[in-house]
């Protein structure tokens, strides 16, 4: 796993945010552990999905730095299946992944010397 | 092995590193696997994917994040605001190092059982499994206690030659054998040699100079149990010739020569 410079994120972590509001302009406001490693594993075309250890420790560390939050799903929606944790982006969070998509846009037209995606 | 043997495998796993750790912050992450491996399994078989295949990508999944599991579990373990005493503090190191090991035993024995997923030609039982994990347990705590106690680094490299080379003896002689065929009685020689070792180190008490001497005469006694392979005419045996005898031998008596020399430089810096 990469290091990280302080006050900057991670790119898995760049990706969940930039997952998360791709899934927010679709009408979809929450997610969960378990679709996110789904969703990543679509949008990269990669066999694998994250590891548990991984995912779950970005997910934690987003919701650390206010970019994301959570909260359990109610005991009816689950209908007999364990509970899912719903994390939802901030507004704080949407900002920091608008700023890290036009980023990854700009790497993907060209060469650029912007710095990596900062928290705030 | 089916998906929810494999999940409750996880599910181990994830009680294993989040133990002592503040009971909402476990179990959250607890239930949070819990859910995310149902929806795996579910979401899977829905789309027509093998048992096989299901159980063998959570397990993948649990390998991977590993090293985060641990590095999430450090950060709670350091959050928790009980603990600013020293003392409370080296226990909390000690327990760090304890997971990190038992992990790194858990890392090392997830490739035979990843490898028993994918080939026939790897078949361990349970007690393979107990066995090897005891090995590396206690090779890795016995580490850590001379590692602690180290008064260098030359000592602390020593102590982890003399160790690995101790493991790849004990893995080589459990799993094919050194000597002859597998199972041949001559590889017996190979347990008075680490007792030869562990004696001398416990005369020494630990310290350097006689440390030195101790894996010396482990070398020595592994040089003696090659002469006496060969004098009993071992190499004339299909799979054992007198290159592979020489070989495997002069790769153990040369590990325990290093580890020797280094505690050697370890007594001069003392």
């Amino acid at each position: 796993m990469p290091r990280r410079k302080p006050g900057t994120l991670l790119p898995l972590e760049t990706e969940i945010l930039g997952l998360a509001l791709s899934m927010l302009r679709s009408g979809q406001a929450t997610f969960h552990g378990f679709g996110l490693a789904q969703s990543m594993r679509e949008q990269t075309g990669s066999r694998s999905l994250t590891g548990h250890g991984t995912l779950y420790k970005a997910l934690s560390r987003l919701e650390e730095f206010d970019l994301l939050t959570s909260r359990w799903e109610d005991a009816e929606a689950a209908e007999g299946r364990p509970r899912r944790r719903l994390y939802e982006l901030t507004a704080q969070g949407a900002r920091v992944a608008e700023h890290a998509l036009a980023h990854d846009a700009e790497q993907a037209t060209g060469p650029s010397r912007r710095p990596a995606p900062k928290l705030a | 092995m089916t998906p929810e043997r494999m999940a409750q495998l996880v599910a181990r796993w994830v009680r294993l590193y989040t133990r002592k750790l503040p009971t909402p912050i476990a179990r959250r992450r607890v239930d949070e696997i819990d859910a995310d491996l149902h929806d795996q399994i579910a979401h899977e078989r829905a789309h027509g994917t093998s048992d096989r295949r299901i159980a063998l990508s959570i397990l993948s999944r649990m390998v991977r994040g590993i090293a985060a599991d641990a590095s999430w579990r450090g950060e709670h373990a350091d959050a928790n605001p009980s603990t600013p005493e020293k003392t409370m503090k080296n226990q909390r190191t000690a327990s760090r190092s304890t997971v990190g090991i038992v992990l790194g035993a858990a890392f090392i024995l997830a490739l035979p059982l990843l490898a028993m997923l994918i080939t026939d030609d790897v078949a361990w039982g349970p007690l393979d499994f107990v066995l090897a994990g005891s090995l590396l347990v206690g090779i890795g705590l016995a580490y850590e206690v001379a590692a602690r106690n180290a008064g260098n680094t030359a000592y602390r490299v020593a102590v982890a030659v003399a160790l690995a080379a101790a493991l790849l003896l004990v893995w080589a002689n459990l799993s094919l054998g050194v000597i002859g065929d597998t199972g041949d009685p001559a590889d017996l020689m190979y347990v008075g040699v680490l007792v030869i070792g562990i004696i001398g180190a416990v005369i020494a008490r630990f310290r350097p100079q006689g440390m030195a001497r101790a894996l010396l005469a482990t070398a020595l006694a592994t040089a003696l149990v090659a002469v006496i392979a060969l004098i009993a005419g071992k190499h004339e045996a299909p799979i054992s010739s007198v290159w592979e005898i020489l070989g495997l031998n002069g790769i153990f008596i040369a590990l325990f020569v290093a580890s020797a020399l280094l505690f050697r430089r370890a007594a001069l810096q003392r």
